[in-house]
């Protein structure tokens, strides 16, 4: 293959010229703006430098939706791991090799629905009145109302078990082909020493896995910081603010309630550098 | 071991059905009359209606919605072939030393909040003009695609054995021909599955769409939601018609994506 050919400057350097250009001029504009009191309604601004970003650490509303944005992903992705390697290790366990590809296919829909779908979907489902997964609730108690999406204590769970019901279905079915590549005679082993089914896997398929499973883990940690669309539609960041994330706020203080979009997108530069240094040194370490 | 067996069973069996149930009940209710969901007991017998299926198909503002994300998430998917598989094949087949910086490259693109990409953006198409239209949407799409389509295809590139490609530069084909005429037949199947991952997430985006659009450019996902806030009335039935419209295209890649990650997981095992 070591042959001199254009090959590798002409399929590469345009499309990374693109790349960079697409994600650069955002990213820098993204800081210039956040550096300046743009609003939405007038096209005049002047440089502010910094204040943006010392109101922000002053602004408790924002304060909370760090605090949102880090329960949302505490709670996604621990969920989403546990449903799927619990409901992996079963397919694995019980079922036939021709219900194994059923399940693959029922598990892969939910993640392939838009996020609107899905969070409409839901919404519907968890209607205290009409809704068909509060309908147990109201035949057991005799018509009492449950109504998860509005009481600040459950908001934040009903709209994360839609994320859930989205991820972790579909990384079950990872999780089930991941545990058929493995090789057979550990496992075998094991059995001939008579360990019980759970202590197989606990002890023997899942740290085989452990790499793989880190790097799923990662995948569903960039995955649920775009949460916006799901809550957007489910609770707009309600019932008051127990459910407004970082990038809900950044909407909301930016395109609906006052147009400030320098404070929005000073919000995102802060959202940016915490994500990307984050997961530099995540992925350095998944890599190492 | 026998009622373990059977319970995990039953798990099973409960997770398959929470996985359709949701959505076949979306579907359901898009065939009812609204007298017909506003139950407080959900109801299973009722003479289906078309009225929300033609009153989604017939109104303007979805049939736009539909035209512009067909139109914008096409047009995107073919930038994203046309440059991210190319890119994908030199990465994978010509190492160098900055491959590794490429693909992390690559992958921190998808670290990006959306939010900190759509708001300068609103702000620069809004000052040369482009704000709320097409072109603007494909721009911003294309770096998703690009992307997604290169993460994705540098290991279905990698997977075609080397030796066929050796074989045919002994026959005399240049690079450019070994490209066109082995490499990407060969590792079709899986860029195919790449392409349509690619398709569908820039179909489902929303957060991007709803900044960059405000009239003209709105896509189906932004129709479907502005739909929900047409007042106190709450057209039940219209608007599950809509989410079953909005999930159909998605929907229709099922068998492709479930086949790409059966191949992913079989390159894994030799």
């Amino acid at each position: 293959m070591r042959r001199r050919s254009s090959l590798p400057v002409t399929f590469l350097v345009p499309t990374l010229a693109i790349l960079l250009v697409l994600s650069m001029v955002p990213t820098l504009y993204a800081i210039v703006i956040a550096l300046q009191n743009r609003e939405l309604s007038s096209s005049d601004y002047s440089w502010v430098w910094l204040s943006n970003f010392i109101d922000l650490f002053a602004d408790r509303r924002f304060l909370n939706a760090v605090w949102v944005s880090v329960k949302w992903e505490i709670v996604t992705v621990v969920a989403t791991m546990m449903v799927a390697i619990g409901l992996g290790v079963l397919m694995f366990e019980v079922a036939s090799p021709r219900l194994r590809n059923i399940y693959c296919l029922l598990f892969i829909i939910p993640v392939l629905l838009p996020r609107v779908s899905a969070a409409f979907v839901w919404k519907f489902a968890y209607h205290p009145l009409y809704g068909i997964a509060t309908y147990p609730y109201r035949l057991i108690t005799g018509g009492l109302i449950f109504d998860p999406l509005s009481k600040p204590a459950t908001a934040l769970f009903a709209v994360a078990s839609v994320d859930v019901w989205q991820w972790g279905l579909f990384f079950a079915v990872i999780v089930l082909k991941l545990l058929e590549t493995l090789p057979p005679q550990p496992i075998e082993a094991a059995r001939l020493d008579h360990a019980k089914r759970w202590q197989i896997h606990a002890y023997v398929t899942l740290p085989m896995l452990k790499a793989p499973l880190i790097s799923l883990m990662f995948v569903k940690m960039i995955e649920s910081l775009r949460s916006f669309d799901l809550i957007y539609v489910m609770t707009r960041g309600g019932p008051g603010v127990a459910t407004e994330t970082l990038d809900m706020y950044a909407f909301s203080q930016g395109f609906i309630e006052s147009g400030k979009v320098s404070y929005a997108s000073a919000m995102a530069v802060l959202m940016m550098i915490a994500t990307v240094i984050t997961f530099t040194m995540l992925w350095k370490r998944v890599q190492a | 071991m026998r009622p373990g067996r059977l319970i995990g069973k039953i798990i099973l069996a409960f997770a398959g059905f929470m996985a359709v149930f949701p959505l076949a009940w979306t579907a359901v209710n898009s065939l009812k009359n609204n007298v017909d969901i506003i139950t407080r007991v959900p109801r299973l017998v009722f003479t289906p209606t078309f009225d929300n299926i033609s009153y989604i198909i017939g109104r303007d503002s979805v049939m736009t919605g539909l035209y512009n994300s067909v139109i914008s998430c096409g047009v995107a998917v073919l930038i994203g072939v046309m440059l991210g598989l190319p890119a994908a094949y030199a990465v994978a087949r010509y190492p160098n030393r900055f491959a590794g910086d490429i693909q992390f490259f690559v992958l921190s693109l998808r670290f990006l909040p959306p939010v900190a990409v759509a708001i300068p953006l609103m702000v620069i198409w809004l000052q040369i003009g482009l704000y709320d239209t097409l072109p603007a949407l494909i721009v911003t799409y294309s770096l998703l695609t690009i992307s997604v389509i290169m993460w994705l295809a540098i290991p279905a590139f990698q997977a075609v054995p080397k030796e066929i490609e050796e074989a045919a530069f002994l026959d005399g084909y240049g690079a450019y021909s070994v490209f066109w005429r082995i490499a990407l037949p060969v590792a079709a199947r899986s860029l195919i599955g790449a392409v349509a991952f690619s398709f569908v997430l820039v179909w489902n985006e929303f957060l991007i769409a709803l900044m960059l659009s405000s009239s003209n450019a709105k896509t189906l996902p932004i129709v479907a939601s502005e739909l929900s806030q047409q007042g106190m009335n709450v057209p039940w039935g219209i608007l599950n018609a809509s989410v079953v419209l909005l999930s159909l295209p998605p929907l229709l890649f099922l068998g492709v994506l479930s086949g790409f990650l059966n191949s992913v997981f079989r390159q894994k095992k030799t």
